[in-house]
């Protein structure tokens, strides 16, 4: 059997589903057990199919963790929140099991679990569990990003240095293969003959053996195979098949677990200084077998206290595979595996063993053996992983035991590392101080991505943009980093700088879809028709099954004002994805062009109902209340917009507006000079300014404004309308008709009605006993004017 | 006697569209003709086709009646007409009348074009509306003769010159071309002003750099 689950590893990990799916469906079939089970429900969701997965599930009763989270996975994929959630926390009528319970029962797959719970607290409108979960699940596993991401989107505000810390305990999360690592003792287990036995070191080995297999991304059914494969298994080398497998026979063949790079990203030449990931070991130190005799001699002589040397070695060992450091021989704590294991601050390990001296972060207890495996067994495969291990075990073994000593020049060593020049990729680079170095590195990466995302899902967008900015260039010019930058620009209504931005986006990674509906905003904005229309072939050409995709198109068309095709792309993009709250924004905006308020009404509640904190929809319902004449229900919705984004100056000067309207002025005024301070470069917020003071009788200050808008926007005929109707209120009538005509000609065909009425009603008040013939005459003969002027310039 | 002069065509109403002064609000109203030949009806008529056509199959005079849900500002109305296809059932005369329900019908003012200011003005990009014309003929109905192609007729109120809002319109055919009895209609679109203001009561604005900060979007 093991045979045949090798091969259907090795058909997955090639992305040869078709076949994988076919031998796995004979193994189940001629052995019907859970594992075999699990393995072809993996087969089914890896070739994309999730409702198999899920139907062949639920068929058979589950009872490990594994299946019971890949069905739970099936479940929320095909929308059935509540069965996934009872999956994975008991139903009604059994007991619910809370989320030390859950952390307990799936061990290290815990925090994607957790994850995964949080994700359907949050759909099913339980915010305060959902985000609890997450925060749980980014202490187990720190390299997580999506619960950050929705703690972020929540209106949380979780603190990127506390979260992306790497403990003890995170670091064995951080080994790619996190099955329930039975090995993986939190420090508080350390002073009970931490890996007591050798069984938990050789299951550390397995897990090892899992790391090596490269994925970083740990792959649980790999470890959870593996897992349950390997307790069976006895004899053969093949016991791990898993690794086998995946690491391409690792057995004898010292192969590179290239893959196992992933975490510390691809090329070495990174400036070591800079959150740099390190040079990953490019080469794994072959086997030796003198090494591994001595190993495994070693493993079988600690049976008991030395234990953690045991395990230190295995770790280190596993180091060089195990893409990030093992945190060398001081972890007795298995996790040595964890890529990243470097503890986080304090680069000596050392430290930790001796005493455990309690991590910073109180590591939630794991038990140990979350898989029973015969002890035998694992000795045995640990014999056999022997010879997976490099020979650097010499040297940790004599760090290992010399405790602190090695302290501080470890801490050197490390530092040493990372000053080191990326060109040379080393044997030094397999040491653990450099492998920790590296993932402390990552760490310091993902905690500056951290807060500049919070910064800019809390709408603090210089910020955000200041703290992305400030990444090294590698990273800076990737498409994730320059989306979100674009977008902080977008928010702060900048948009020739966000257009920049995200046209550099499509250059470099031309394949990236996210954040391009806000590109099409922008480019609708700046009324760019052909970037835009080109951007929204592009896109519909390359994936149709993305919302953004139609929300570009819909705005492509919008931009072109043919409103209905605009409101059938938005309705498609809902319908490829109900969740986006963006496509219902677009098309309530859609429908208020159209003059359809109530179907605007219940778009833009829709928006809200996917996303509380999508400001652009209670901007979008205040519009509506406005042009309704609604003035207090606008003025509510609008605050309730700024209150998610206090820093959009484009928001104040509308609620300014309202204001005003509500014959509030002084506030009115109030709130303009807020948003004038904000953003000093808005015209508009100056204009009316500039008309509410006109409003309000205060001529000379309504033209000091007015003056200035001209020299911001010299081509804008509105500015030049409104100091006609000052000058119009103040008696000089050749000013005002001198700015009408100017306003005139810079907009022929828009505002002429009004202008116009202005310029005829300018004789009225002179005229006050004139009848309406001379009224009529004076229109008539303004219209010849206006017409010879036409025809002048037609002819 | 000089014979009169051909009624010229005037310019596509897709083009104002997309100038954004106006938008068709045609779908928003209730159609409904005064009698048709099967398959030839209120379909042909608003299908942005411009080869089928609206076949009238009674006695004069033939009507479209145009009814809205709410009162509705509208200022453009468009009607295709060619002399070339539809030979005798070209309309030559066309009475416009507008009110709240049938029994409330009133005829009003229109003018139309003269298509030598429309063309030139789309050239120069200057005024695609209709401008009051060069000699305004701002008939009681409207009187075309041999027309090949989009004819504007603007509906205006006649004290104030704004666009008139009303519940419904009707589109009275009271002669065809060569004395025919029933007529063919081949499209008719209905214009409505777009107020652009956003906020406050200001006209539109021309300026990109004014209208991106107008909105969030």
């Amino acid at each position: 059997m093991n045979e045949i689950q090798a091969a259907v590893w090795q058909a997955l990990n090639h992305y040869a589903y078709l076949d994988a799916v076919f031998l796995a469906e004979r193994l189940y079939a001629e052995v019907r057990s859970e594992e075999a089970l699990y393995l072809l429900a993996t087969c089914y969701h890896r070739s994309g199919k999730p409702y198999k997965a899920y139907r062949l599930l639920k068929a058979h009763s589950c009872s490990t963790p594994q299946v019971r989270f890949l069905l739970a996975k099936c479940c929320v994929e095909l929308s059935k929140l509540a069965e996934g959630e009872q999956v994975l926390i008991g139903g009604v009528l059994n007991k619910q099991k809370s989320q030390d319970d859950i952390i307990t029962e799936f061990g290290d797959s815990a925090s994607f679990t957790l994850s995964l719970l949080g994700h359907i607290y949050c759909k099913t409108d339980r915010v305060v569990k959902g985000a609890e979960c997450f925060q749980r699940s980014l202490t187990l596993n720190p390299f997580l990003w999506s619960p950050f991401q929705k703690l972020c989107h929540l209106g949380e505000k979780p603190d990127p240095d506390q979260v992306f810390r790497l403990s003890l305990q995170n670091v064995s999360i951080a080994q790619p293969p996190p099955s329930v690592s039975p090995a993986q003792n939190p420090s508080h287990r350390l002073d009970t003959a931490l890996m007591e036995t050798p069984q938990d070191t050789l299951e550390l080995n397995r897990l090892n053996l899992e790391s090596s297999n490269g994925k970083l991304t740990s792959d649980l059914s790999v470890s959870y195979i593996d897992s349950s494969l390997i307790s069976p298994e006895t004899g053969s080398l093949l016991g791990n098949p898993v690794s086998m497998a995946t690491a391409g026979s690792l057995l004898g063949k010292q192969n590179k677990p290239k893959s196992g790079r992933s975490l510390l990203g691809g090329p070495a030449a990174l400036s070591p200084l800079t959150p740099s990931f390190g040079i990953l070991p490019l080469e794994p130190s072959p086997g030796d077998p003198t090494y591994l005799q001595n190993y495994s001699a070693t493993m079988e002589t600690q049976s008991t206290a030395p234990s953690k040397k045991s395990v230190s070695r295995i770790s280190q060992s596993k180091s060089v595979f195990s893409q990030t450091g093992n945190s060398r021989d001081v972890l007795p704590i298995p996790f040595n595996q964890s890529q990243t294991s470097a503890p986080h601050t304090s680069g000596s390990p050392q430290v930790l063993s001796p005493s455990m001296s309690g991590p910073p972060n109180v590591q939630p207890r794991r038990s140990s053996r979350l898989f029973t495996s015969a002890s035998s067994t694992a000795k045995e495969n640990s014999k056999k992983l022997k010879m997976k291990f490099p020979t650097k075990i010499p040297n940790r073994k004599t760090k290992c035991k010399s405790a602190k000593t090695s302290n501080s020049s470890n801490l050197n060593e490390s530092l040493d590392i990372l000053r080191l020049d990326p060109g040379l990729s080393l044997p030094d680079t397999k040491s653990p101080q450099y492998q920790r170095a590296a993932a402390d590195s990552v760490m310091a990466l993902l905690r500056e991505l951290g807060r500049g995302y919070q910064a800019l899902c809390s709408y603090n967008c210089r910020e955000a943009i200041n703290i992305l900015s400030s990444l090294p260039p590698p990273h800076y010019n990737t498409g994730w980093v320059l989306t979100h930058i674009g977008r902080a620009y977008f928010e702060l209504a900048e948009y020739t700088q966000a257009e920049r931005l995200f046209s550099e986006v499509r250059r470099i990674e031309s394949y990236r879809v996210e954040g391009m509906e806000i590109y099409s905003t922008t480019l609708w904005h700046l009324q760019k028709d052909v970037a835009l229309s080109a951007l929204s072939k592009d896109l519909t050409d390359m994936d149709k099954n993305c919302p953004e995709a139609w929300c570009v198109a819909g705005n492509c068309f919008s931009l072109q004002r043919e409103h209905d095709i605009a409101i059938k792309f938005f309705q498609r993009a809902i319908q490829v994805d109900p969740g986006f709250a963006y496509a219902y924004t677009l098309l309530g905006h859609e429908f208020v062009l159209t003059e359809e308020l109530d179907r605007a009404l219940a778009c833009f509640r829709n928006a809200i109902r996917v996303n509380n904190r999508h400001y652009n929809a209670w901007y979008g319902l205040g519009m509506i209340y406005f042009k309704q004449e609604k003035f207090n229900l606008a003025e509510i919705h609008f605050k309730k917009a700024l209150s998610v984004n206090p820093q959009s100056s484009v928001l104040l000067c509308h609620i300014g507006v309202v204001q005003h309207a509500l014959k509030k002025s002084d506030t009115a005024l109030e709130t303009l000079n807020r948003a004038i301070g904000i953003d000093p470069k808005n015209p508009l917020c100056k204009f009316h300014r500039a008309s509410i003071l006109f409003a309000n009788d205060k001529y000379k200050a309504a033209l000091q404004e007015l003056e200035e808008l001209k020299q911001i926007v010299p081509k804008e005929s509105l500015v030049y309308f409104l100091i006609g109707k000052v000058y119009k209120k103040l008696g000089q009538t050749h000013l005002a008709l001198m700015n009408f005509s100017w306003a005139m000609d810079l907009d022929p065909k828009g505002a002429n009605n009004q202008i116009k009425e202005a310029i005829d009603k300018r004789y009225l008040p002179e005229d006050e006993a004139a009848d309406s013939q001379d009224s009529s005459i004076m229109t008539d003969a303004d219209d010849t004017q206006l017409h010879t002027a036409e025809s002048d310039d037609v002819l | 006697m000089a014979t009169p002069s051909k009624t010229p065509p005037g310019v596509d109403p897709k083009q104002l569209e997309r100038t954004g002064m106006v938008r068709e609000i045609g779908s928003q109203a209730v159609w409904s003709l005064s009698s048709c030949k099967p398959g030839f009806g209120v379909d042909q008529l608003r299908d942005d086709n411009l080869e089928t056509y609206w076949q009238s199959d009674g006695s004069q005079p033939h009507l479209v009646n145009i009814q809205f849900r709410r009162r509705t500002t509208v200022k453009l109305l468009c009607i295709y007409a060619d002399y070339k296809s539809d030979e005798s059932y070209t309309p030559s005369k066309i009475s416009v009348r507008v009110g709240n329900n049938f029994h409330n019908l009133q005829e009003i003012r229109v003018t139309t074009l003269n298509s030598h200011s429309i063309t030139s003005s789309v050239m120069n990009n200057q005024c695609l509306t209709p401008p009051p014309p060069l000699c305004p003929s701002s008939l009681q109905q409207l009187e075309m003769v041999e027309p090949s192609g989009w004819i504007h007729i603007t509906l205006m109120n006649q004290r104030t010159n704004d666009p008139i809002s009303t519940f419904m319109i009707q589109i009275a055919v009271l002669a065809n071309h060569q004395n025919g009895r029933d007529t063919h209609m081949r499209q008719i679109k209905v214009y409505t002003p777009v107020e652009e203001s956003s906020i406050g009561k200001f006209p539109r604005c021309t300026t990109v750099d004014f209208m991106m900060y107008r909105t969030i979007r």
